[in-house]
């Protein structure tokens, strides 16, 4: 049964203000970002009063932290991570390394821009950024989300050989599944 | 008569018990743990190829980078190194500055530790209420350097700055709101009883073969040797400032949670003694041009004592205006692979996270 | 001043026993120099007979310009608060150096990450062969000839504008059309 154009308007609104007040974060600390996420979360920054709060496994998160650069053995645990939650699902790239790598540009084990292997949707700059920072950055995700414009999770699924050859340039041995959702 | 298999259980990089980005492999068979492997590599960036590639006043704004939660002490070890290749004497009052920054470096991470073992034991309240005070040392570090984490403060010479007008003043209230603080943490973490019967007993250390496997800092102290950088090779104006080393026996968890409770209270009276007596004067001795700095030809050798234990900085130069080689040695490195693969097996599953945080494992510093 | 008796007294122990060279630096940091084969043997005798059990660092150096390793093993004895260095130089071309492990168990951490890193082979030693890196296929990376800036920007996607050293100021001037202002170029590299 398909609903009408008002009608679609008014659930597509129901749940979107549904989804951008309770956003589930992956308990994952990937790089020297992670440091700045106990403070966001306990009593003086409190990100529990936008809704925000962590999660344990990837099947129950919806926001994926990358918290500073990537290097190369990780990257391939992200993807296996990314790929394991469930659409919606959005990324968030924290700190100058995953704008342009960072101050860690000339190194043979680190990437240097996280856009070519994931979508990603906000870039929190700062090295660390604080954390009245990265509530801004929510903040920015929960306008995307009520607008309707954060769907990244399709786009992953529609251009996946071309993420699929970026990452296979990097990652030499792979020995992954193929992703199916 | 039950027979049990052996099962391969990966504590892996994803997990909301381990410290940082590590893998811990461990075999288990029912609830107990058999062996257990270390792989690290997650979070490598070859900062020592890179250090070769900058100055040697560039390389300080990559030795922050190395510990993550506490990044003072990598600063200032690397500073002495270079003062003892270059021959460069440091102003009295530039001394005392760096030992307050790094005290309130070690009470900060305390507060972390804090939050990172009672959170393994599943006691919740005790992280909102430490890294919520931590904050309050982090507004004393964002007032003298610009930055809450990462300072790039210490350098060669003395100090990048002078103290601001009223910041001892606001040092001073804050050591007595946390000293009255470090009371109510008594009530709910090491007066509970929780706590205490798992702490008990668990992830112990022998005394006769802790130095040979390289245990340093906090772990070695709870096992009762009284060893401690700050009394044996006084750097700074460690040696004209009047404070307690304390230790415990036994060498299990407990015993570790309360070395560093005592800790705490210890640098509050160190830095209550360095404001006291700081003098007037030069904070650093300036060197002339510092992007064309040369550094005579030798090798050099610093450590100084950290939160978890003793760092080591060796500095290699051939007289150029780039580091030839710098190799540094963390507490971690054999806290983490050596002394962790040698007291999991016999432990259950469930402590083994509570071991890690006890054990001080961070995982930047093994692989750099 | 420290009269220096105790640095005095190990160095004498130890080149009488070795018929070595060394020296001592300065108060609690002295030096022997020991050929590549004998170092094991130095070792045991210092941690069983003089009481240096902790063993601080080993390390590797490389110089290029004189085709040898050098690698350099610390030791520390907490009674008399002393440092000692011992050091010895290796071939750069085939590099094969004796396995401490027997002595001190937390020497298997540093070997293995020497034989990744540098090249060194150490005859005897067990564990898994990636310790930090996984699946490379280049000259191990701390080689001096080893050029990471290179292999980083043929292997990463760099983002345009990103090229190495250049004049901030001058750039986004000259993305944007304005000149420097006056009191600007004096930090001009120029």
């Amino acid at each position: 049964m398909e609903n009408d154009k008002n009608s679609q308007k008014i659930v597509d609104y129901i749940q979107n203000f549904a989804r951008k007040h309770s956003l589930f974060v992956l308990a994952y600390g990937t790089g020297c970002g992670a440091i700045e996420i106990p403070a966001t979360m306990t009593s003086r920054y409190d990100a529990e009063r936008f809704g925000i709060r962590g999660a344990a496994t990837p099947r129950q998160a919806d926001v994926l932290l990358i918290t500073g650069y990537l290097s190369t053995k990780t990257l391939k645990r992200v993807i296996r991570v990314y790929e394991q939650m469930q659409e919606p699902k959005y990324v968030i790239g924290f700190g100058s390394c995953t704008i342009n790598g960072g101050m860690y540009y000339d190194s043979y084990n680190t990437i240097n821009g996280l856009d070519q292997y994931l979508p990603v949707d906000v870039y929190i700059n700062g090295c660390m950024p604080r954390p009245e920072a990265v509530i801004s950055g929510f903040v920015k995700l929960q306008e995307l989300i009520m607008a309707g414009k954060a769907n990244n999770g399709e786009k992953y699924r529609e251009n996946l050989e071309h993420y699929r050859s970026n990452q296979k340039k990097i990652i030499k041995n792979w020995k992954m599944p193929d992703y199916n959702w | 008569m039950v027979r049990e298999k052996e099962t391969t259980l990966y504590l892996g990089p994803q997990h909301p018990g381990i410290t940082g980005n590590m893998m811990v492999k461990l075999k288990v068979q029912g609830d107990t743990v058999v062996s257990a492997s270390t792989h690290v590599g997650y979070l490598h960036r070859a900062f020592e190829k890179l250090i070769e590639r900058r100055n040697w006043i560039q390389a300080f704004t990559l030795l922050c980078r190395f510990c993550v939660p506490e990044p003072d002490p990598m600063e200032l070890t690397y500073a002495r190194a270079v003062e003892e290749l270059d021959n460069r004497e440091v102003p009295e009052r530039a001394k005392y500055i760096r030992v307050i920054v790094m005290e309130l470096a070690r009470m900060q991470s305390f507060m972390l530790w804090y939050a990172g073992q009672s959170g393994s034991a599943g006691l919740y309240l005790t992280p909102q209420w430490s890294v919520g005070d931590r904050n309050y040392i982090l507004d004393l570090f964002e007032d003298l350097t610009g930055g809450r984490i990462y300072h790039m403060y210490i350098w060669p010479g003395g100090v990048r700055r002078d103290l601001p007008k009223g910041w001892t003043d606001k040092t001073l209230r804050t050591m007595d709101y946390i000293e009255k603080r470090l009371d109510e943490y008594n009530k709910i973490l090491f007066d509970n009883t929780i706590f205490q019967k798992r702490a008990q007993g668990v992830g112990i250390v022998p005394k006769d073969k802790a130095i040979e496997w390289g245990v340093v800092g906090p772990v070695l102290r709870g096992t009762g040797i009284r060893s401690d950088v700050r009394i044996d090779e006084p750097y700074e104006v460690y040696d004209k400032i009047d404070f307690d080393i304390p230790t415990q026996e036994g060498g299990d968890v407990w015993a570790r949670a309360l070395v560093r409770k005592e800790e705490v209270r210890q640098s509050i009276r160190i830095i209550r003694q360095a404001i006291a007596d700081m003098p007037e004067g030069e904070y650093y001795n300036k060197v002339s041009n510092p992007m064309k700095w040369t550094v005579p030809a030798g090798q050099a050798w610093a450590r100084t004592e950290s939160v978890r234990g003793e760092i080591g900085f060796h500095v290699t130069s051939d007289g150029g205006n780039k580091p030839y080689r710098v190799h540094v040695k963390g507490a971690a490195y054999t806290h983490g692979v050596t002394v962790l693969e040698k007291i999991l097996p016999g432990q259950n599953i469930a402590d083994v996270s509570f071991i890690l945080n006890s054990l001080g494992v961070c995982p930047p510093e093994i692989e750099r | 001043m420290t009269d220096l008796l105790k640095e005095n007294k190990l160095l004498d122990a130890i080149t009488t026993s070795f018929k070595i060279e060394g020296k001592v630096i300065r108060d609690h940091r002295v030096e022997v120099n020991a050929d590549k084969n004998t170092v094991s043997s130095i070792l045991l005798f210092v941690k069983n007979q003089l009481g240096y059990i902790h063993l601080a660092h080993m390390t590797c150096v490389d110089w290029i310009d004189q085709g040898e390793y050098e690698m350099i093993y610390t030791v520390y004895s907490p009674v008399d608060k002393i440092t000692l260095f011992v050091k010895a130089r290796i071939d750069r071309e085939k590099p094969i150096m004796e396995n401490i492990d027997t002595i001190w168990d937390q020497a298997n951490t540093y070997e293995r990450e020497m034989r990744e890193m540098f090249g060194i082979e150490f005859p005897g030693l067990i564990g898994e062969h990636d310790f930090i890196l996984e699946d490379w296929d280049q000259i191990p990376p701390m080689r001096k000839e080893f050029d990471t800036h290179k292999y980083a920007a043929e292997t990463f996607f760099t983002r345009p504008g990103r090229e190495d050293a250049k004049d901030v100021r001058e750039e986004i001037n000259k993305r944007s059309g304005a000149k420097v202002p006056d009191f600007a170029k004096k930090y001009s590299r120029e």
